[in-house]
């Protein structure tokens, strides 16, 4: 996988330890993960970052939350090429189906194994090469 | 799995230093959350966070491959949607809620050494089951709407964690091992020992008035280490503070428990858990705490009805407050019971041959008899003075910790057991004196005066040698009887120590001077000689010890007793 810019919008420290743990394995040495603490300062950083590869959203954050985020970057056109993960702890279908209208690339329940966010990330990462080199 | 093979095993204290103050936060919320409902008043506040940080603590239990936690923490989110949604259901629910929080907290707390059993919860989960299914009987119609809850109204959790973080978003706080912060304070202790070494050593240079200029300098030098050693000693001890409430918020489910026990009604109240103290103190805190709020709920505390025949509310408060004076922090437990007896104690204390000199004791002579040992561990204690089992037991724990512990109380209105602690135990400023050639650390904290006798100024009354100090009669030891040196010489000097209810003079034959000292506790398996509490390595090298000066001030150190050993 190519090196790439990540960023993480979780209220967790926990959640944000668990990403670099994942992200300081090999293939994905030379990565960049960026790291917001709630929904607003998620959205400066995705804002400040055309250049992203694939965003973590938590769905259940303070000040602003995921569907929240979703929402806004819907409404303002920001950076629609840049994947959004939603990440929710046991949802519904009902909000599984909210979080992929409001433009959710794709969905990662916890608890989720280090190789499901691989996965993405490899998803993620070919769908950025095929972006940049049609 | 087992949480040693899991792919974030790495992260466990991690999970336990976020999961934890939020589980604590949730049994406190369901605590308060009973009373409220019990009382008929708003709860809203209390409540509103609840569903968000149960969600939160199942979420990270479940990326921990912890089943059991996340499994209980799923079941309250269940339990607490049909408390929330059936108001008819809280009466049984709320019980099943607080047990079940605590049971929360306390997994998460045994986390970091065990991984949870399974049948660590099994019972509570088939009461909550049956509680579900009993409540989904009843209303049958309303059972989609309550396993759907609307979770875009979920609100989570306070502020509180994402405050540690900077605004940048890099992680503002490590995790490091204790026993490496407790190398760097020795080997910062060793700095301090080589530093009043070279002192002493110019201190003598300078008598001998030559090279003035190198002095000069060698004592501008010397300034400047002294102000860093003095700001990285602050900096070392910062790192060992934590915040008190990490001992008080275990108190709420206590008193909660131990008062349903004894059919009263008790609320804890508690202030200033802010305060911050050395993590050795925290340590050491939470068992005579234990000690003093469990006696105070049993013994302190009348039945509801006797309080009601009183003119007193049923329900009575317990306070927990801390609050922090220069370098000492203060603690008090207040109930508003029933009171100490005095002359219960009185009488108890002249049975047992420990009443003080004097016909007329005070009353907080009287209290501190309540510390003897045999005093208060005999039930019919209980039925005397009001207090159970031990309290020597927490004067001693009090005392190890270079603190003291002291009871004052009104008859029908209550106690206050105040506990004056040091902020830090691993650094002390200390007078040092000199007694028959050895030298003695006394903690400056309990030092009120030192002063110059004559020995006209010294009298003998009931074999007991006395001195007017301020217009008060206090008592003297000479430091050679208490600490075991020769005890025909006349001292020079005479060091006033205080704890809190009185004072008591030690003759000593020289002082010299403050000096901050490191302390070296003593090796517990040599015995501990009554008058000392822990040792010092002074500049020179020589080994001092630290005086026990609350027991020295409070008179248990009898000189018989002292020459004895």
């Amino acid at each position: 996988m190519t090196p790439g810019t990540y960023l993480v919008v979780d209220d967790s420290k926990l959640h944000h330890q668990m990403y670099q743990l994942i992200f300081g394995r090999e293939e994905l040495a030379g990565s960049t993960l960026l790291h917001a603490y709630n929904g607003r300062e998620g959205y400066e950083l995705f804002v400040a970052h055309p250049e992203l590869r694939l965003v973590f959203l938590d769905l259940n954050m303070p000040v602003m939350n995921g569907l929240e985020f979703l929402h806004r970057r819907r409404a303002e056109s920001m950076h629609p090429q840049i994947p959004v993960v939603l990440v929710t702890t046991e949802s519904t279908a009902e909000d599984e189906a909210r979080g992929l209208e409001a433009g959710a690339w794709g969905y990662l329940c916890k608890p989720f194994a280090p190789e499901q966010l691989l996965a993405l990330v490899g998803r993620a990462s070919r769908l950025s090469q095929r972006v940049a080199q049609p | 799995m087992s949480a040693r093979e899991h792919p974030f095993a790495a992260l466990l204290a991690e999970y336990v230093s976020e999961c934890l103050p939020l589980a604590e936060d949730v049994a406190e919320r369901a605590v308060a959350l009973e009373r409220a409902w019990d009382e008929g008043t708003e709860a809203d506040d209390i409540a509103r966070p609840l569903k968000g940080t149960l969600h939160t603590i199942k979420g990270n239990s479940a990326m921990m491959g912890l089943p059991a936690l996340q499994t209980l923490a799923h079941r309250l989110e269940d339990l607490w949607g049909v408390l929330l949604s059936d108001a008819d259901s809280r009466d049984a629910g709320v019980a099943l809620l607080v047990r079940g929080t605590g049971l929360l907290a306390d997994l998460v707390r045994a986390t970091a050494s065990t991984p949870p059993a399974e049948d660590a919860t099994a019972s509570f989960l088939e009461e909550v089951d049956a509680f579900l299914s009993a409540e989904r009987g009843a209303r049958e119609p309303a059972r989609e709407e309550r396993r759907s809850p609307d979770r875009r109204t979920t609100e989570r959790r306070a502020a509180r964690a994402a405050g540690e973080l900077g605004s940048d978003g890099a992680i503002s706080t490590i995790r490091v091992d204790s026993r490496r912060l407790d190398a760097l304070l020795e080997t910062f202790g060793e700095a301090m020992i080589a530093q009043a070494g070279m002192r002493d050593a110019m201190r003598h240079l300078t008598h001998r008035r030559s090279a003035a200029d190198e002095l000069a300098q060698l004592e501008r030098a010397m300034l400047g280490l002294d102000r860093t050693l003095k700001r990285l000693e602050g900096a070392l001890m910062e790192t060992r503070m934590l915040p008190i409430s990490t001992v008080f918020s275990r108190f709420t489910r206590l008193v909660r428990d131990l008062a349903h026990g004894e059919g009263k009604r008790v609320r804890l109240e508690v202030a200033g858990g802010e305060t911050r103290v050395d993590k050795t103190v925290i340590d050491r805190l939470s068992e005579p705490l234990v000690h003093l709020v469990t006696n105070a709920v049993i013994h302190g505390i009348e039945r509801p009805e006797q309080r009601e025949a009183k003119g007193k509310p049923a329900e009575a408060v317990i306070t927990l407050r801390a609050v922090q004076r220069s370098d000492r922090v203060i603690l008090t437990v207040t109930d508003d019971g029933r009171g100490l007896d005095p002359e219960g104690i009185l009488r108890k204390a002249r049975a047992l041959g420990q009443a003080p000199a004097g016909d007329n004791p005070s009353l907080a002579e009287i209290y501190a008899l309540a510390f003897l040992p045999g005093l208060s561990t005999a039930d019919q204690v209980s039925q005397l003075s009001g207090r159970g089992v031990g309290l020597d037991v927490v004067a001693s724990s009090i005392r190890a910790l270079s603190g003291n512990v002291t009871v004052g109380s009104e008859p029908g209105r209550g106690t206050t057991f105040s506990l004056r602690l040091p902020l830090t135990v691993a650094v002390l400023r200390s007078l040092l004196v000199e007694v028959s050639h050895e030298r003695y650390a006394l903690p400056l904290a309990d030092v009120a005066e030192t002063l110059r006798v004559r020995p006209e100024t010294l009298h003998q009354v009931a074999r007991q040698g006395m001195m007017t100090w301020r217009g008060e009669v206090i008592p003297v030891l000479d430091g050679g009887r208490v600490l075991g040196g020769d005890t025909a010489e006349s001292r020079t000097y005479c060091v006033v120590l205080r704890s809190a209810a009185r004072h008591r003079g030690l003759l000593v034959d020289a002082l010299l001077g403050h000096h901050e000292v490191v302390v070296k506790a003593l090796d517990p398996s040599l015995g501990r000689p009554p008058a000392v509490a822990a040792a010092t390595i002074l500049g020179d090298g020589r080994v001092a010890c630290i005086l026990d000066t609350g027991r020295l001030a409070d008179g248990w150190v009898e000189p018989a007793a002292a020459l004895a050993t």
